[in-house]
């Protein structure tokens, strides 16, 4: 009995600390900037939605907001086209060279993004895209390549070979096998990659920082970065900036957790 | 027969074309560009390149008097951060993934709660930890409350030179934790509880059963964990850039984020080749890094 008191305890603790910068970020976005500055309790003396609602109306929240579902959108959508293709090739057709470019998309992995992001930049510029949401969305779809091959086609691999005769011997063409078999059967591995590529897109700031530089095509995160550059530091506007980065991830994450779960514990052991 | 393998060759080209595409776009050609300039000096404006051969890579490693040393404090704070993230994950990850592991009411709430500081790193969870711990903020507060005012930090804990790595190691492991009890997690729950049985009859102790049984049981997901989190603590500078973008007097500063400013904050200073040199030293140890890590997935099986 003891024991249990004690395990109770200790999960108990980590979920406060789990909690604790969300708890003050909501707190901090329903206080109004005085109580803000005086520092004050986690509960809002005199709680206030005016923060939130003149950080969405009066900041150009909206089209932040827009701007980074379109960037978000567009990524999420290329990785699903682009890699379960690749991975249907790379789990069920064989063709010459197959396991070496396989291997040469994984290794990928191993390189890091401050190696290769000046480059990048410097590749916009020269595309004449620099600035532009396809100019990041580019870099983003090709970041996410080695782990979504892996997914996929580990996904792909252990579909039942015999479902794929069967399609041939109904004259199925092998785009037909791919869209009309293969991708229904391995739904959940796809909405698992495109969830790991969704959340790290949205939050994406360091290559956004450098390659946007119009505040209309800003996304979230820069819009909540150009806050920061103010004078003093408005913490109750910022954390109500955070917040609503923060809000559609949450929910995203609760409805759909045992497809992040599946997904990590497959990549890692994969 | 040859006829048919020649088509599903050509099927197998067709399907991995875009993927090989945009990866011949994007990697070979920034891959190249990149090895290119770091054997160059450019401020990123000028028309022409100045070739120095291996000059940015031996300035920035030992011969450049004001490079050199600047390079090797962001290698030793790099150092600091590849020890105690992964130590902190581990230290963290496991006692929390036993317990939960133990017990079964509200078990999936408690991994939904723990799973959030992973799912929303990002910029937004910095800014809410930087209002934590500035001077005004919370945690002074809370422990000012707790009646541990000597632990309170009056220049908030981000801006004293001795506590600002530290804290910033502890926010960077807060983010990767939750994935080392995932992984501990779903590797406790393959064991087999026949074993445990039979060592809990022969009359062990829950912590000698723990220590000499589930610890040695468990050490390729531990390894995995270290490997994950020596990746990302080489690699990654965001939290960085984000919370003291190096500072107080140069103390957070890190490999990666050295590299990033002398790319993108040069300020017309010919900085450009020696970004890309840094960038390719950090790619030689990340390659040495998935070489243990191969290793050590080898031995494994």
């Amino acid at each position: 009995m003891r024991a249990r008191v004690g395990t109770y305890v200790l999960l108990a603790a980590y979920a406060v600390v789990s909690l604790y910068p969300f708890a003050w970020m909501v707190s901090g976005a329903f206080k109004s900037n005085r109580e803000v500055l005086a520092g004050g309790g986690l509960v809002p003396a005199d709680p206030t939605f005016d923060t939130f609602a003149k950080t969405w109306t009066e900041l150009d929240f909206p089209r932040y907001f827009l701007n980074s579902l379109i960037v978000t959108g567009a990524t999420v959508v290329g990785v699903l086209i682009v890699y379960t293709l690749a991975a249907y090739a790379f789990a069920v057709l064989s063709f010459p060279g197959r396991k070496a470019i396989y291997a040469g998309f994984i290794s990928l992995l191993f390189v890091p993004g401050i190696t290769v992001l000046l480059p990048v930049v410097l590749l916009q510029q020269e595309l004449g895209v620099l600035g532009t949401h396809l100019g990041i969305v580019l870099p983003f779809v090709n970041g996410t390549a080695p782990l979504s091959i892996l997914l996929l086609t580990n996904a792909f691999r252990a579909v039942p070979a015999s479902l794929r005769e069967s399609a041939r011997c109904d004259g199925a063409g092998e785009l037909r096998t791919f869209a009309s078999i293969y991708v229904p059967v391995c739904r959940p591995a796809l909405i698992t990659v495109g969830l790991l590529t969704a959340v790290p897109t949205w939050n994406e700031y360091v290559l956004s920082r450098v390659s946007l530089n119009d505040p209309s095509t800003y996304t979230l995160p820069l819009g909540l970065q150009s806050l920061t550059a103010m004078t003093s530091p408005e913490y109750n506007v910022i954390m109500a900036a955070s917040l609503i980065i923060v809000l559609p991830v949450i929910v995203l994450f609760i409805f759909l957790q045992r497809y992040f779960v599946n997904g990590l514990v497959g990549a890692i052991k994969g | 027969m040859t006829r048919r393998r020649l088509r599903e060759s050509l099927t197998g080209y067709a399907f991995i074309l875009p993927a090989t595409a945009l990866f011949a776009l994007m990697g070979v050609y920034t891959v190249g560009y990149g090895l290119l300039l770091s054997l160059a000096r450019w401020n990123g404006f000028t028309k022409d390149w100045i070739w120095v051969g291996l000059d940015n890579y031996l300035d920035i490693l030992y011969r450049d008097p004001a490079l050199a040393p600047l390079v090797w404090d962001a290698a030793l704070n790099t150092g600091l951060v590849m020890v105690g993230v992964p130590v902190l994950a581990v230290v963290a990850g496991l006692p929390i993934a036993l317990a939960l592991n133990r017990i079964r009411l509200l078990r999936n709430t408690l991994r939904t709660v723990y799973f959030l500081p992973f799912v929303t790193t990002g910029i937004a969870v910095f800014y809410a930890w930087t209002y934590v711990l500035q001077p005004q903020g919370s945690l002074n507060a809370v422990l000012g409350a707790l009646g541990l005012g000597s632990l309170q930090q009056p220049q908030g804990f981000l801006g004293n030179p001795t506590t600002a790595l530290p804290t910033l190691i502890a926010v960077m492991a807060w983010s990767s934790i939750p994935v080392a009890i995932l992984l501990y997690l779903a590797a406790l729950q393959s064991i087999d509880g026949e074993i445990l049985d039979a060592a809990t009859v022969d009359g062990a102790s829950t912590w000698r059963v723990t220590t000499s049984v589930i610890w040695p049981l468990l050490r390729p997901t531990t390894a995995a964990v270290v490997l994950l989190n020596l990746r990302d603590a080489l690699q990654g500078f965001q939290i960085f850039l984000i919370m003291t973008n190096g500072g107080p007097g140069g103390t957070t500063n890190v490999l990666g984020l050295q590299a990033y400013k002398w790319a993108f904050f040069s300020d017309l200073r010919p900085t450009l080749g020696l970004a890309s040199a840094l960038g390719w030293v950090l790619f030689v140890v990340a390659v040495l890094l998935a070489g243990v890590n191969l290793r050590m997935l080898r031995s494994r099986t």
